[in-house]
């Protein structure tokens, strides 16, 4: 095995020079050569070259051959360790001479000479301040190593390559294939017992959990249970000034700063002074996204606590049993002709947003602050 | 007319030779100079030496030797034949028998010619660039080794020295002339240049070649097992055969 003691260097005959151009007829020899060597199976843009010279340099070719099958010869004297070295060495000059199609030529010559190499360069200031303006911001820059991002992808696809309806069959059948609407039935936003793919798909993370809404209430009478749900009412107070009209956002800022930021509200939550401090100071002059870092934080408390007990606890074990695991269609041709006539247009979103807003309106009443006094008349009346 | 053609026909036997001895002198002259680069090739590296630039000076004198014997020559066959000939002598050659004609016998000279002048343009750059590296690592003095480059080569010079000696001309034990030194001898070889391009007009590009595109692969016989394990051992060090960049680390 070859074995160098030190790193070996470019021999000077092939050193880089403005002095001698590589020549046409030299690199016709050379590929003449690798064409005996490679029996000839030359690199595509070698072919092209050597039948470009064959054209152009057809006078001199028989030269050309007969310097070449020599020079082949000649090299076949030296030792099989040299005839390696010499080998890589004439082909990095020409690799570097005539580069590959598509590659960087290492070489700045010719015409388009950019750099006068005999000239002194004097760097002016100015380029020395770019200079490190650029390389502050590099380091400054936060860099993930490329094996961290794609463990990170590795891990998504992973988790999720069963719930993808290109990869894997969505159960019971696809209705966009079988114009059965089931599928969508079964997974519709207001349900008693939702299906497992989507029980299974709450697991995954918290973002998971909270855009289904079906998942959302499930974690709310979980939270119920614990007495801890102010988080979430805060962080969906913040997803609603977030979304909502320009109009109402002085208004809802007001709320909730009076029902979860004002010290002593009845659904106080706990962020750290700073943010506290922040969102306090912007709520002076609300706009959308004043309530985004308390939004934030809370999100990351229910996360990295609340989020994990909820796995662990009776709500989910007993919804994770009875979710639905329906069983997968399977249509003749002449059933699925069948069900393309007897399409139906589905349920009408109005309807579907009554529903949610009569959900809404029972939750508000729900979680109102009881009325003492009011309660107490009932009971009166009750007598 | 009968003499005439005797003549004639005698006289294209005499070129005959003179062309085939032509011939065998360009290929000698292609060993020498393929050897002189790949002794080249080790300058300023750690094979070089003294051993290598005797060798080197050697191979040049040869060359030297060769080179001013085709030249004249090629110059005497290319005068004695003078311009292509017209049209009334040809046919009177070729009435006569089955000698080629006149334009045939032109055309392989002006090959040969061709062959030369590209040859001598070859070697004179090659000389060129060993003048330079020479200039550029004089070993003159001890620690002048101190600035050789270590490009890994182990010394292997002494089979292509061989291989040099193994050279025959045809003319070598005629002739016993000067060897110049470097600088002379590149000027030397730069005037034979142009005298030979200023004494006879040769139209290059009205030379074809013999060869077809490719024809080189089959020639050689048997090349050995070793062949492709060269290039495995040629990636094997380096990682990516061929860099998307090229750098100079392809070793």
């Amino acid at each position: 095995m070859l074995t160098f003691q030190s790193k070996p260097f470019q021999t000077p005959y092939f050193w880089p020079t403005q002095k001698w151009v590589a020549e046409d007829s030299d690199y016709a020899i050379y590929l003449a050569k690798r064409n005996i060597r490679k029996k000839g199976m030359l690199e595509p843009y070698e072919q092209a070259h050597y039948n470009h010279l064959h054209e152009w340099l057809n006078h001199k070719w028989d030269f050309i051959v007969m310097q070449a099958t020599e020079q082949y010869k000649a090299g076949k004297e030296r030792k099989k360790p040299d005839r390696v070295v010499f080998d890589c060495q004439e082909r990095a000059y020409w690799i570097v001479n005539k580069p590959p199609r598509r590659t960087h030529s290492a070489m700045d010559s010719g015409l388009e000479l950019l750099i006068d190499p005999n000239s002194d360069e004097k760097i002016p200031f100015d380029t020395y301040r770019r200079m490190n303006l650029f390389y502050q911001q590099a380091i400054m820059r936060s860099k993930v190593k490329s094996s961290v991002s794609l463990g990170a992808l590795n891990k998504y696809v992973a988790t999720y390559k069963n719930h993808d309806p290109f990869l894997a069959p969505c159960l019971p059948s696809n209705p966009w294939l079988t114009d059965n609407d089931t599928y969508w039935t079964l997974n519709m936003r207001q349900l008693e017992v939702p299906t497992k793919m989507r029980v299974e798909r709450w697991s995954f993370s918290l973002f998971e959990l909270l855009s289904d809404l079906r998942g959302r209430d499930d974690f709310k009478i979980f939270l119920k249970k614990e007495f801890s749900g102010e988080n979430l009412a805060f962080w969906e107070a913040a997803e609603e000034l977030k979304w909502g009209t320009a109009s109402s956002m002085t208004s809802k800022a007001e709320t909730i700063f009076k029902t979860f930021l004002a010290p002593g509200a009845p659904r106080w939550i706990n962020i750290d002074g700073r943010t506290m401090g922040l969102t306090v100071k912007g709520l002076d002059h609300p706009h959308r996204y004043v309530l985004e870092a308390a939004q934030t934080h809370v999100f990351l408390l229910m996360k990295k606590d609340t989020f994990f007990r909820y796995l662990k606890s009776p709500v989910y074990k007993e919804i994770q049993k009875k979710a639905l695991n329906p069983e997968p269609h399977n249509f003749s041709p002449g059933q699925l002709e069948q069900n393309a006539q007897n399409r139906s247009p589905g349920i009408h979103p109005l309807i579907l947003w009554q529903q949610d807003e009569a959900e809404k309106a029972k939750a508000a009443a729900a979680s109102a602050p009881v009325d003492v006094k009011a309660l107490m008349s009932k009971l009166d009346r009750k007598k | 007319m009968t003499s005439r053609w005797r003549r004639s026909v005698g006289e294209l036997a005499l070129r005959g030779r003179q062309r085939g001895e032509c011939e065998r002198a360009q290929e000698a002259l292609g060993r020498v100079t393929s050897c002189f680069q790949q002794l080249a090739v080790s300058l300023g590296s750690s094979a070089d030496g003294s051993f290598l630039r005797d060798e080197m000076d050697e191979t040049r004198h040869l060359a030297q030797r060769i080179c001013r014997g085709l030249s004249r020559r090629l110059l005497r066959l290319l005068s004695d034949c003078g311009p292509a000939p017209s049209i009334v002598e040809d046919k009177q050659v070729s009435d006569c028998g089955p000698a080629p004609s006149g334009v045939e016998d032109r055309q392989v000279s002006e090959r040969l010619w061709v062959l030369f002048l590209s040859a001598l343009e070859h070697f004179l750059s090659d000389l060129r660039k060993a003048y330079n590296l020479i200039g550029r690592f004089p070993l003159t003095q001890r620690n002048d080794r101190r600035s050789l480059v270590n490009t890994g080569c182990m010394d292997g010079v002494v089979a292509v020295a061989a291989r040099v000696a193994s050279v025959q001309a045809p003319w070598l034990t005629m002739e016993e002339e000067q060897s110049p030194d470097l600088t002379n001898h590149i000027a030397e070889l730069e005037a034979m240049l142009s005298e030979m391009q200023l004494r006879v007009p040769v139209a290059f590009w009205s030379v074809e070649a013999t060869q077809l595109a490719g024809a080189e692969c089959g020639g050689l016989e048997g090349l050995e097992e070793g062949e492709d394990s060269l290039e495995e051992l040629m990636e094997g060090e380096g990682g990516s055969r061929r860099p998307a960049c090229c750098c100079l680390t392809c070793v």
